[in-house]
């Protein structure tokens, strides 16, 4: 019996290979991922262990540093080798550009000394008037050794030095470092941290005791190496898992293609051996022995397939890590034996999940259907589907209409997701019935329209509209993820610009700092304001703050304006006067539960937090700050010191940019720029998250093209009577190929115009329900949509090529004799 | 390239002398060539002339290569060796395209089951092969084939709502819409119970009266080749007898007579 069965799996080499590069694929995909994250994990470990460090003293988050005094008593701690002061202070390393480079400047300087912190990768150690730069922002800045570079230094000073070498770093919590001076007294003489090397045999927790009842609990922190190295591995790991699961979630969708695939083509397989099967159970084979045969069948495959995904997966993400880790020296390339079982724990059971259907259905062939000519099944009924699929949308759609209030609260958010894929899943459902409802009427036009190659292409394209729902399904999940990010990615997009439109006049001149967020020089803004021409010059000062609101507390933004200054938040309730209040972003308050003259505590830092009322309710969102508050409000010690962005504004706007202009011409810590400049970069990187998408979505298109090739090939082996037929009564080669592309090109253009819609609608929930936008106020990325048509109608044509070939090489005579 | 079906007709003489289909020394062998195959000579030097507006039906026992014959006639396959001459149109040196054309517009072909594609209705069955060469059917004379086959109220219906029968004369019907030189019909009621061979049979018989077809009709049953006008008998590859104004009766005896020889 089952012999029986797998010999028929080898005599259809050609219908299998199909579904074997569906589930390799998937199964790659996943490899692939779990190689890169635990590649990425070990490579952290292997680099990142300190064991020079017995004790460490740190400062508590905002609290004063450590002095020299406080190291030398620490020093005479018994059994206490050495005791050295790290200090972190603002060293902005300056580009060959003249401009900052990315990197925070904030903590970016770092004194050099011969603990294990630093690796030299190049060079040598920098003596005193020389640095050394991090290889990474070496390379950023275009910086080698012997080359001179300038930075700068906190309160506007800047040193020209010597690159005497290039280091990696490691890290116990810190960013690592660009710069380590050859001279520490350059960062002054007070230390972030102090640590302790312990003498040979001593007792490193007498050490930490020690130290901790010589410092005062509440300032500083004190921590053993092995702790912090614990620490810093789990952080490690910690990242790695977050980037594998993150990557996991495309692969997901991925292999539910594939699922779709491997399902229609084990449907395919089963119909077509209609009547071996029913033989079978005519001559005595039980249900259960054809329905065990089906799966066995599937759990080789699987197998088989996961084989060939794991190589390719391990192949795929070795190369991937190979070509884009160049950046950092030495990966530890791993392949772990997880990596492998993962493969085959998700080849084999989505596998045979995915034939289970079918298995039933073979399993249930009655006994005559050997004796029938046509030998096929009687088609199933796709009320139970139907119902099940207007029901999930029906739910959908009722959840997303009773949260259509902008002001949602995150329970509201997360009912209105769960109505969009509700939707999602009924339409899938429903995708069945609608391509009946659609493609029989669009059938019946273009059949009048076009020529014979058209209306057979069509008809056979809703022959058999589960099969035409399933090829496509793959396409649909695809598209609409794409089309759904896409949708989002312009809504935010034009939402931020629209958002900077309204709070920042058109003529305003622009400063900020070259690197993201970080605050610019103390001076800045007087500057700015001195400038001849410009009549009014305010700031933005943007901050990741705590708020809290009865009694619970979340991370939120703020910034502290200027009232009458050049921003004016665009408000849609109360008044925009931050002399009375904060002016908060409506959804944002809507998020934390707050209203209108509701008190709010912002905390800054664990030592300042303002206490304000809401008086009033703009329309902001992520991205732009959503507390504004009045910068008389703010302690004095942080108004100078958080200015992130100047808009200066002048009767003549030319005047003020050249001015301005003019005024900061040498300074690299700042960019002069406009609105549409602010916009732009708002808007850069998440445009560049989107492509990442896009790319890693395309893994589901590619497998849904392998899906819409299987189809075509199955279906014209089918047809091969029916084609014999076709080409005997006068078809010519190039009319059966032509039926077989519009067949094709319409399956696809189903799926892909369901898919796109789908998405779209999708994407529209998401900026609704994440983003707390109306949910009528996305906007339609039309490039992405152009690009997906296109894209559809090619994979039609592509994936007809090779059965389009077949069908018309079929031997009329032979055909004509199959039955 | 020929597209869209629009290749050119192929050009022909045409007198009313002419036989509508006509053979010479046509050879048909299987397995030649390659390597330890047995050699199956399926058609032996068969010269053999089919006149206009007759109703010709071969028998023979099975294996003696009818099938062969007629799909050599049609186009369908290539002979070994020897002509065929589709209404004075040599048809063996003729390229695919022009094959195509000509099954297309000169051939009408019915087999013994499965003629009919599933997705189109009975009568766009029908009108495929006009279809197929961007023709529209002249509608007196598809009135008059669809009142032949009786058919009318069944037109829109697809081939699985159909009998056998039905779907047989549905077949016919789409053999005869182009008015062919010839209509070749390999045991078209093989298939059939006798009341449904009567009315293919019979529809058959009339397309020949009363449209002036030619028919050529390979049949196991004394009873259809009686519809014929002449029987041509077929054994190993050759033609081994003729009968005119055949009655069933004398087509048993004859093939009794046949059997006699060959024991
Ligand atoms: N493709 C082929 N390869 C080899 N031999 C073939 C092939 N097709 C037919 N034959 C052989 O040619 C001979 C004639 O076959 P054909 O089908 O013409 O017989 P037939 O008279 O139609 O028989 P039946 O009455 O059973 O339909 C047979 O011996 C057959 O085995
Ligand atoms: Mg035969």
């Amino acid at each position: 019996m089952l012999r029986a069965m797998l010999r028929d799996l080898r005599a259809h080499k050609g219908r299998i290979a199909m579904t074997l590069i569906a589930i390799t694929l998937g199964v790659a995909f996943v490899v692939t991922t779990w190689v890169i994250s635990d590649s990425a994990a070990e490579t952290l470990r292997g680099r990142d262990i300190r064991g020079d460090v017995a004790v460490t003293v740190r400062t508590v988050g905002g609290g004063p540093e450590l002095t020299p005094a406080e190291r030398d008593r620490l020093a005479r701690i018994p059994g206490v080798a050495s005791a050295s002061g790290v200090a972190f202070g603002y060293a902005g390393l300056v580009g060959q550009d003249g401009k900052l480079t990315s990197a925070r400047p904030t903590l970016a300087g770092t004194g050099w000394d011969s603990s294990d912190r630093f690796a030299l990768v190049a060079g040598r150690t920098p003596a005193p008037g020389e640095v050394a730069l991090h290889e990474r922002q070496a390379r950023e800045a275009g910086r080698e050794t012997g080359d001179r570079t300038q930075i700068l230094l906190s309160d506007g000073r800047s040193v020209d030095a010597v690159v005497a070498g290039l280091f990696t770093y490691r890290p116990f919590a810190e960013t690592p470092p660009s710069v380590a001076f050859g001279d520490p007294g350059v960062l002054g003489d007070r230390f972030t941290r102090v640590e302790l090397v312990a003498r040979p045999g001593a007792d490193i927790d007498a050490i930490a005791a020690a130290a901790r009842d010589l410092v005062d609990p509440a300032l500083r922190t004190v921590a053993t190496g092995a702790d912090l190295a614990a620490q810093a591995q789990a952080r490690a790991d910690d990242s790695a898992q977050s980037s594998r699961e993150s990557l996991l979630g495309f692969a997901a969708v991925a292999l539910l293609a594939g699922m779709f695939v491997i399902a229609n083509t084990f449907s395919m397989l089963v119909t077509q051996r209609t009547r071996q099967l029913a033989l079978l159970r005519a001559i005595g084979a039980t249900r259960r022995q054809v329905r065990n045969a089906v799966l066995v069948e599937a759990g080789v495959l699987g197998w088989i397939a996961s084989t060939l995904g794991v190589a390719l997966g391990i192949g795929l993400g070795l190369l991937g890590l190979a070509t884009t880790g160049s950046d950092d020296t030495n990966i530890t390339l791993s392949v772990s034996p997880t990596s492998i079982l993962v493969g085959y724990a998700t080849g084999v059971p989505v596998t045979m999940i995915a034939a289970y259907a079918s298995a039933r259905r073979a399993a249930g062939v009655a006994p005559v259907a050997a004796l029938r000519t046509d030998g096929s099944f009687a088609p199933r009924s796709l009320v139970a589907r139907s119902i099940l699929g207007g029901v999930a949308v029906a739910a959908g759609v009722v959840a997303i209409v009773s949260t259509l209030r902008n002001d949602l609260s995150t329970t509201e958010r997360i009912v209105a997701m769960g109505g969009g894929i509700a939707v999602w899943l009924g339409v899938l459902f429903l995708a069945p019935v609608l391509a009946n409802a659609v493609l029989r009427p669009v059938g019946r036009v273009m059949s009048r329209r076009g020529g014979p190659a058209t209306r057979l292409g069509v008809r056979n394209s809703v022959r058999d509209s589960r099969r035409t729902a399933a090829t496509t399904s793959a396409l649909m999940v695809g598209l609409a993820l794409v089309c759904a990010f896409a949708t989002l990615g312009s809504s935010i997009t034009s939402m931020l610009s629209s958002s900077i439109q309204a709070t920042v006049p058109a003529e305003a001149t622009v400063v900020e700092s070259p690197v993201d967020n970080v605050a610019l020089g103390t001076d800045v803004l007087d500057k700015a304001r001195s400038v001849p021409g410009v009549t009014n010059a305010s700031a933005d000062r943007y901050m990741f703050v705590k708020v809290t609101h009865n009694g619970s507390t979340s991370q939120t933004t703020m910034s502290a304006i200027e009232p009458g200054g050049v921003i004016r938040p665009e408000v849609v309730a109360g008044t925009g006067d931050v002399r009375r209040g904060a002016v908060v972003g409506e959804n944002q308050a809507a998020m934390i539960g707050a209203r209108l003259g509701d008190e709010v505590t912002l905390v800054l830092d664990p030592t300042t937090s303002v206490t304000t009322t809401i008086v009033g309710l703009h329309k902001g969102m992520e991205g732009r700050p959503l507390f504004y508050v009045d910068l008389a409000v703010m302690p004095a010690k942080l108004k100078a010191t958080t200015v992130t962005s100047v808009y200066a504004t002048g009767p003549d706007a030319a005047a003020v940019r050249a001015g301005i202009e003019a005024a900061f011409l040498d300074r690299p810590d700042v960019v002069v720029t406009d609105r549409d400049g602010v916009i732009k970069e708002a808007t850069e990187g998440f445009q560049l998250l989107l492509s990442l998408m896009y790319a890693l979505f395309g893994a589901a298109i590619i497998i849904a093209a392998f899906g819409v090739v299987n189809t075509l090939a199955l279906s014209v082996m089918e047809r091969t009577r029916e084609i014999g037929v076709l080409r005997a009564v006068g078809a010519s080669r190039p009319l059966i190929r032509r039926a077989i592309r519009v067949e094709s090109v319409v399956i696809c253009a189903y799926g892909g115009l369901l898919g796109i819609l789908v998405g779209i609608g999708f994407g529209a929930v998401m900026n609704h329900a994440m983003m707390g936008q109306s949910l009528w106020e996305f906007s339609v990325p039309y490039e992405i949509i152009g690009a997906a048509l296109i894209g559809m109608v090619v994979v039609g044509v592509l994936a007809a090529l090779w059965p389009a070939r077949r069908a018309s090489r079929t031997d009329i005579l032979a055909a004509i004799g199959t039955t | 390239m020929c597209r869209g079906g629009d290749c050119g007709t192929v050009v022909s003489v045409q007198t009313s002398t002419t036989p509508a289909v006509h053979a010479t020394q046509l050879s048909k062998v299987y397995g030649s060539g390659s390597s330890s195959d047995v050699k199956v000579i399926a058609l032996d030097d068969v010269t053999v002339d089919f006149p206009r507006e007759r109703f010709t039906a071969i028998m023979g026992p099975s294996g003696s290569g009818k099938s062969t014959l007629l799909h050599c006639l049609a186009g369908l396959d290539k002979p070994t060796s020897g002509q065929v001459y589709v209404g004075g149109t040599e048809t063996s040196s003729l390229s695919d395209a022009r094959l195509t054309a000509l099954r297309r517009d000169r051939v009408g072909f019915v087999f013994q089951a499965f003629n009919l594609l599933p997705t189109l209705t009975a009568w766009e069955n029908i009108v495929l092969p006009l279809d197929l060469a961007g023709r529209r059917p002249d509608q007196a004379f598809a009135d008059r084939i669809i009142d032949g086959i009786g058919l009318r109220h069944r037109l829109g219906h697809k081939p699985s709502q159909l009998s056998g029968g039905q779907q047989q004369r549905v077949a016919c019907a789409r053999a005869l819409i182009t008015k062919p030189e010839v209509v070749f019909a390999d045991e078209p009621t093989g298939a059939l119970d006798s009341k449904s061979s009567a009315d293919v049979l019979g529809f058959l018989r009339r397309s020949v009266d009363e449209l002036g077809q030619t028919v050529v009709m390979v049949t196991h049953e004394p009873t259809a080749a009686a519809y014929a006008d002449r029987v041509l008998f077929f054994a190993d590859g050759r033609v081994v007898g003729e009968l005119t104004e055949p009655t069933a009766d004398r087509v048993l005896d004859r093939m009794k007579d046949l059997e006699k020889v060959d024991a």
